[in-house]
C-alpha cells in the first residue's frame, strides 16, 4: 500500500516535471512570437492611431520580456517563475477566449439572447420545480421514496435545463458557431490559442507543480489571493484605469471622435486658461478698443479704486463654468450636509416610528436623478408651478388675514439668471440630504452611549454634549460626508441638464457647469479633445481641493478612519 | 449543492454560448438569400432558406461609377437588413413609423427594415447619434435636423447620394427648394446643386395658437378675422395680447418657448436675420434685426404681455393662461390631446418687413458607413413618398416636404385646428428656411447667440449692449473668424 502511493507520488512528480519542460518551451515559444509580431507592427500599416501602435507594441514587448523571464525562472524553479507563467497564461487565456467570443459575435449577440430568452422561461420554471421536487426528497424518510423522489426531480431538472438551452436557440448558436469556426482558421488558432494557455494555467496551478516549486502556504495564499481579486483587478485597469490614461492621451489631440486626432501638445489645456487683464479708459469702453477679439472674447469687466478692468478669456465658457460650479458647491455642501447633521440628531432618537422616517429621508437617495429633475420641473414651473401657487397662496392669505400689503414675488426659479442655479442646488441638496443623513446616523451610533452617560453625571447640557462629544467623535464622518458631497457636487451633470430642459446651459449660461460643458464640447460639438483637457482640469480641481481637505484634517488631529 | 452549481454553471456557460447564434431579428450583417420572399424567410433564425434572385439587377449600371456599381452588385441578391431611426415626439409618432417600416419591409425587396425610435427624457436624439456614429454603430438610414447637415456632411457621416439619384433619374425639385438648397450643397466647391446628403422628410412652419375662449373673454379682436382683412401684423398682435393679459395677473397675452426658432421669427420679420446674405458673418447687430429685437423685448420688459422669456409656454397655454402661443406644427397633437377650451390657429403676423416665418425641416440622411448604399437610398426614396408623408401628416405633427397639390390637400383636411391653411400661408410668406452654417458652426453660433438674446429678453441687458458685443463674439464662431 505504502509502495503504491509512493508510486503514484512519483508519478505525479514525473508528470509535473513534464508539465514544466513544456512550460518552458511554450513560453520561450511565446517570447519568439511576440517577438515577431513586434517587428511586424513596427513596419505593418495598421493599426493606423498611434496610440493603438504604440500599445500593442508596448503589449508584445511585456510578452516577450515576461514570458523569456518566465521561460528561465521556470527552467530554474524558483517560484516567481511559476507566478510570472501563472499571470501570463491566466491573462492570455482571458484574453484570447475574450476575443474568440467577440470574433465569433457573442457580444453584439446578447440582444439576440436577450429577445429570445422570454422562450425559455417556462422550462427556467420547470427547472426549479425539477430542483425543489429534489430536494423535497430530503424530508421523506422512507429511503426508497426518498431516492426516487430525487430522482424524479434530478431527472426533471436536467431535462427542463437542457430544454431550456434548445428553447433559447443553444442549437442554433452551436451550428453558427461550429460554421465560423470551420471557415476561419484565425478563428481556430485563437481557439488553440485559448486552450493552450488555459491547459498551461492549468498544469502550473496544480498541487504537483506547486511541489515542484517548492511552493509555500503563504506562497500558494498570495496566488489564490490574486486569483480572487483579479475580476476586480483587471475591470478596474480595462474599464477604468485604461480609458482614464486613454483621455489623458486624447487631451493633448485635436481628436474630433472620428478617428481625425492630431498631435497638438498643450494647446486645448493652453486654451482654456488663456486669459488676460486691461484697463479700460471708462467703464462703457468698447471691448474692441483694448482686447484682440481674434483670441479673446470679455469675460467681465469691474472697477478698483475708481479704475476700470476688462478681463477677456479665450475660452470664456470654460471660466463661466468654473464659476458656476463653485458657486454650487458652495450652495450645495452646506445645505446638504448641516441640516443632515441635524437630522440624524433627530432621527438617532428611539421613539416609534423611526424606521419609517429614516426610510422616507433616505427614499430622495434611492430615487432616480432624471424622475426626481423632472418632477421638480414642474414644481418650479413659475406660471403653473405648485412651489409658486403656494407662494402666491400664502401672500394672499397674508394680505386678507394679517392685512399685510406683501407683494407676490413671481419667482422664476429657472428662467431668470439669478435664481437657476439655485434652484439646481435645492433640488441636488434635497436628493442629497439623506444619503448625508444615513452616513451620520451611522457615525452617531457607533458614539459609545457612556460618554453620554458621563455627561450626564458631570452637569453637560444637550449642547455642550452635541459640541463637545458629538461633533468631536463624529469628525471621520464628517470629513467622509464632505469629502463625497464636494467631488458629487463638483460633477453635477444629470441635476442640470434635465432640471434646465431644452436650455440645459440656463439663463445667461447661468447653470453651465464644468461636466455638463465638458458633455457640450465632447458629445454635441464633436470636439473630444478639448472635452477631455476639460475633464483633466476638473479631476485636477477635484484632487487639489480633497487635498486641502485632508491636510486641514490632519492639521485637525483627527484621521479618517471610516 | 455541488450538482446545484454544476448545473448552473452549465446554463451560464451555454447561455454565454447561445449568444453566438442570432436570433429572430435580422442583424446587420447579410445573409445568404435563396429567395427574397417574406414567407422564404424562417421565422425562427432569421435565415432565408431558398434559393433566388428576385431582386433586379436591371438599369442602375449605365451611368453610375465603379464603386457604386460594386455597391449594387454587392446588394443585388442578397437580403439586408437596413437600420433606419427618426426622432418621434410620442409613442404615437412611434406607433405609426413601425407601421410604415413594417409596410415598407413588405414592398422593398431584398431588405429587411429594422425601425429604431430615437432619443428619450434623458438622452438627446442628436447626442445619442454622434456618439453611435463616432462608435461607427449608427443606423445606415437616420434623420437629422436642417441645422445638422453641413457639420455632419463636413465630418464625411453622411454619403453623398447624387450618384444613385442620377442613376435612377430621382426629381429633386419634387421638395421645396430652401431644404434642397443645403441638402445639394457642395463644402468644396461652395455651390449649391451638386451633391445630395438626403431627402427632406417633413417641414414646419410657425403659427401662433389661439385660446379663442380667452380671446372672447378679453373681447380682442379674432385675429383670424385680422388675418383675413390684411390686418394681422405687429400693432394688432399687441392690441390683442394686451387685451387678454389684462384679465389677471396669471393670464398671459403671448407666449414663446427659450429657443433661436421663436425670437428669429422678430428679428426676420423686421428685415434682419442671424447671418449676412452669404452666411459667412453674424448680422445680428444690424438695425433691421436689433428693431425686430427691440418690439421683441418691449413685448416682455414694456408692455409685459408675455409668459416670463425662459419659462416652457406649453403648459400654461395648456392651462388656458395663454392668449397666443407660437408654435410649430409639432405642437398640434399636443393641443389636441390637452387642450380643453377652444382652439385655433392664425399665421403669424406681419412686421415692418412684410410677412415672415420659419421652414423648419430635417432630412433623411445615409450613414457614410452603411455597407448597402443602394438599399439605403431605396429606403431613403422609398420613406419621402407622398403616401408615406402622409401616413406621418394624419398625426398632425408634419407638414409633407413635397411640393404637390395633392399632399397639401390631403394635409388640410387633418383636423384640428380649422384653419390649417395658416401652416401653409407660412410656407408660402417668404418664409427664411431653417438651415446649417457651411461656413461656421451653427452650435458654436447658437451658444454665442442664445444666451445673450435671454439677457436682452429678461432684461439684464439693452438691445445697445448686445449690439456692441454679440456679434464680435459670434463671428468667431465662422470659419473665416470675421
Amino acid at each position: 500500500m505504502a509502495t503504491t502511493a509512493v508510486d503514484g507520488a512519483s508519478d505525479r512528480q514525473q508528470g509535473a516535471v513534464g508539465w514544466l519542460r513544456a512550460a518552458v518551451a511554450w513560453h520561450l515559444f511565446l517570447a519568439v512570437a511576440a517577438a515577431a509580431g513586434a517587428l511586424y507592427l513596427v513596419q505593418a500599416p495598421w493599426p493606423e492611431a498611434t496610440w493603438a501602435r504604440l500599445l500593442a507594441v508596448a503589449i508584445l514587448l511585456l510578452t516577450i520580456v515576461g514570458s523569456g523571464a518566465a521561460a528561465v525562472l521556470t527552467y530554474r524553479r524558483r517560484h516567481a517563475g511559476r507566478t510570472l507563467s501563472l499571470a501570463l497564461n491566466y491573462l492570455g487565456a482571458l484574453t484570447t477566449a475574450v476575443l474568440l467570443l467577440h470574433l465569433v459575435g457573442t457580444f453584439l449577440a446578447i440582444d439576440a439572447l436577450a429577445a429570445n430568452f422570454a422562450r425559455g422561461i417556462p422550462w427556467l420554471v420547470l427547472l426549479v420545480v425539477g430542483l425543489l421536487v429534489y430536494n423535497s426528497g430530503g424530508a421523506l424518510h422512507d429511503r426508497v421514496a426518498r431516492t426516487r423522489r430525487e430522482w424524479i426531480g434530478r431527472a426533471l431538472a436536467w431535462f427542463s435545463a437542457l430544454a431550456f438551452l434548445f428553447a433559447v436557440g443553444l442549437l442554433t448558436a452551436l451550428q453558427a458557431v461550429i460554421a465560423r469556426l470551420v471557415d476561419s482558421p484565425a478563428l481556430l488558432a485563437l481557439l488553440a490559442a485559448a486552450l493552450l494557455f488555459g491547459v498551461m494555467a492549468w498544469a502550473l496551478w496544480r498541487q504537483p507543480a506547486a511541489d515542484a516549486f517548492d511552493t509555500t502556504n503563504a506562497q500558494s495564499e498570495m496566488l489564490q489571493g490574486y486569483l480572487f481579486l483579479s475580476p476586480n483587478l483587471l475591470g478596474f485597469l480595462i474599464f477604468f484605469a485604461g480609458p482614464l490614461l486613454f483621455s489623458l492621451y486624447v487631451s493633448f489631440t485635436d481628436s474630433d471622435a472620428f478617428g481625425n486626432a492630431q498631435w497638438i501638445g498643450l494647446q486645448n489645456y493652453a486654451e482654456i486658461v488663456n486669459i488676460t487683464l486691461q484697463p479700460l479708459e471708462s467703464a462703457d469702453q468698447l471691448v474692441t478698443q483694448v482686447l484682440d477679439t481674434d483670441t479673446y472674447v470679455e469675460l467681465t469687466r469691474f472697477s478698483i479704486l475708481g479704475r476700470h478692468y476688462v478681463v477677456g478669456a479665450q475660452d470664456k465658457l470654460f471660466w463661466i463654468a468654473l464659476g458656476n460650479t463653485l458657486q454650487y458647491v458652495l450652495m450645495v455642501v452646506p445645505l446638504s450636509v448641516i441640516p443632515a447633521l441635524f437630522l440624524a440628531n433627530l432621527l438617532n432618537s428611539k421613539i416609534p416610528g423611526m424606521k419609517f422616517f429614516r426610510a422616507a429621508y433616505f427614499l430622495p437617495s434611492v430615487a432616480a436623478v432624471v424622475g426626481i429633475a423632472l418632477i421638480w420641473q414642474w414644481l418650479y414651473n413659475a406660471t403653473v408651478g405648485y412651489i409658486n401657487y403656494f407662494i402666491t397662496t400664502a401672500v394672499n392669505f397674508a394680505n386678507m388675514f394679517l392685512g399685510l400689503a406683501l407683494t407676490d414675488p413671481q419667482i422664476r426659479w429657472t428662467s431668470s439668471a439669478d435664481t437657476a442655479l439655485i434652484a439646481v442646488a435645492i433640488m441636488a441638496a434635497w436628493q442629497m440630504l439623506g444619503f448625508n443623513t444615513i452616513l451620520f446616523l451611522a457615525g452617531l451610533q457607533s458614539i459609545p452611549n457612556t460618554l453620554y452617560e458621563a455627561a450626564i453625571v458631570d452637569g453637560a447640557g444637550s449642547w455642550s454634549r452635541f459640541t463637545k462629544i458629538t461633533l468631536p467623535l463624529l469628525a471621520p464622518t464628517t470629513f467622509f460626508v464632505l469629502v463625497t458631497t464636494l467631488i458629487k457636487a463638483m460633477q453635477a451633470f444629470e441635476e442640470v441638464f434635465i432640471l434646465m430642459g431644452m436650455n440645459p446651459t440656463g439663463p445667461g449660461n447661468s447653470t453651465l457647469t464644468m461636466v455638463l460643458y465638458l458633455y457640450q464640447k465632447g458629445f454635441q460639438r464633436f470636439d473630444l479633445g478639448y472635452a477631455s483637457a476639460l475633464a483633466w482640469v476638473l479631476f485636477l480641481l477635484i484632487f487639489g481641493l480633497t487635498l486641502v481637505q485632508f491636510r486641514r484634517q490632519r492639521a485637525g488631529g483627527s484621521t479618517f478612519d471610516m | 449543492m455541488k450538482r446545484i452549481s454544476l448545473i448552473l454553471l452549465l446554463i451560464l456557460l451555454a447561455l454565454t454560448l447561445a449568444a453566438c447564434g442570432g436570433d429572430d431579428a435580422p442583424t446587420v450583417d447579410e445573409v445568404e438569400v435563396e429567395d427574397v420572399a417574406e414567407d422564404d424567410i424562417d421565422s425562427e433564425t432569421g435565415e432565408v432558406v431558398d434559393e433566388g434572385e428576385d431582386i433586379a439587377d436591371e438599369d442602375v449600371t449605365e451611368s453610375v461609377d465603379e464603386d457604386m456599381a460594386e455597391d449594387v452588385a454587392e446588394d443585388v441578391g442578397e437580403e439586408v437588413a437596413l437600420r433606419w431611426r427618426t426622432r418621434p415626439d410620442n409613442q404615437a409618432e412611434i406607433d405609426v413609423y413601425q407601421s410604415i417600416s413594417n409596410s415598407l419591409d413588405d414592398e422593398l425587396e431584398g431588405a429587411t427594415l429594422v425601425y429604431e425610435p430615437g432619443g428619450s427624457e434623458t438622452s438627446s436624439y442628436q447626442d445619442v447619434l454622434k456618439t453611435e456614429l463616432a462608435a461607427g454603430t449608427a443606423p445606415d438610414v437616420f434623420w437629422i435636423p436642417g441645422t445638422d447637415i453641413a457639420d455632419f456632411a463636413m465630418r464625411d457621416l453622411l454619403l453623398d447620394l447624387s450618384p444613385y439619384a442620377e442613376a435612377s433619374g430621382f426629381d429633386v425639385e419634387a421638395f421645396y427648394p430652401g431644404p434642397m438648397f443645403h441638402l445639394t450643397y457642395n463644402p468644396e466647391t461652395d455651390q449649391t446643386g451638386e451633391v445630395l446628403w438626403g431627402l427632406p422628410r417633413d417641414v414646419s412652419t410657425f403659427v401662433l395658437y389661439l385660446n379663442m375662449d380667452l380671446i372672447n373673454e378679453a373681447g380682442a379682436p379674432d385675429p383670424r378675422e385680422l388675418a383675413a382683412a390684411g390686418e394681422w401684423n405687429w400693432d394688432s398682435f399687441l392690441e390683442v395680447a394686451t387685451m387678454v393679459d389684462a384679465l389677471g395677473d396669471d393670464i398671459y397675452g403671448y407666449g414663446q418657448n427659450a429657443w433661436w426658432g421663436p425670437y428669429g421669427y422678430w428679428i426676420n420679420a423686421a428685415g434682419g436675420g442671424f447671418f449676412t446674405e452669404d452666411r459667412t458673418a453674424c448680422a445680428l447687430d444690424s438695425e433691421e434685426s436689433l428693431e425686430g429685437l427691440r418690439f421683441l423685448q418691449s413685448i416682455y420688459q414694456d408692455f409685459d404681455v408675455a409668459v416670463p422669456y425662459g419659462e416652457d409656454a406649453e403648459p400654461p397655454f395648456l392651462a388656458g393662461r395663454v392668449g397666443m402661443f407660437q408654435n410649430g406644427r409639432w405642437a398640434t397633437p399636443a393641443m389636441r390631446a390637452s387642450a380643453d377650451f377652444n382652439w385655433d390657429v392664425v399665421k403669424l403676423p406681419e412686421g415692418p418687413a412684410g410677412p415672415s416665418n420659419w421652414l423648419f425641416w430635417g432630412a433623411y440622411v445615409v450613414n457614410a458607413n452603411t455597407e448597402h448604399p443602394e438599399a439605403a437610398w431605396e429606403l431613403v426614396q422609398a420613406l419621402t413618398t407622398a403616401e408615406t408623408q402622409a401616413q406621418v401628416a394624419e398625426l398632425g405633427a408634419n407638414i409633407p416636404s413635397r411640393v404637390s397639390e395633392e399632399a397639401l390637400d390631403a394635409f388640410l383636411t387633418y383636423s384640428p385646428p380649422a384653419n390649417n391653411q395658416a401652416f401653409l400661408e407660412g410656407l408660402a410668406e417668404n418664409p427664411a428656411t431653417e438651415g446649417p452654417l457651411w461656413q461656421g458652426s451653427w452650435p458654436e453660433f447658437d451658444a454665442v447667440m442664445s444666451p445673450a438674446l435671454q439677457a436682452v429678453l429678461t432684461g439684464e441687458i439693452t438691445v445697445e449692449e448686445f449690439a456692441d458685443s454679440v456679434c464680435v463674439e459670434a463671428d468667431r464662431t465662422f470659419i473665416s473668424g470675421n
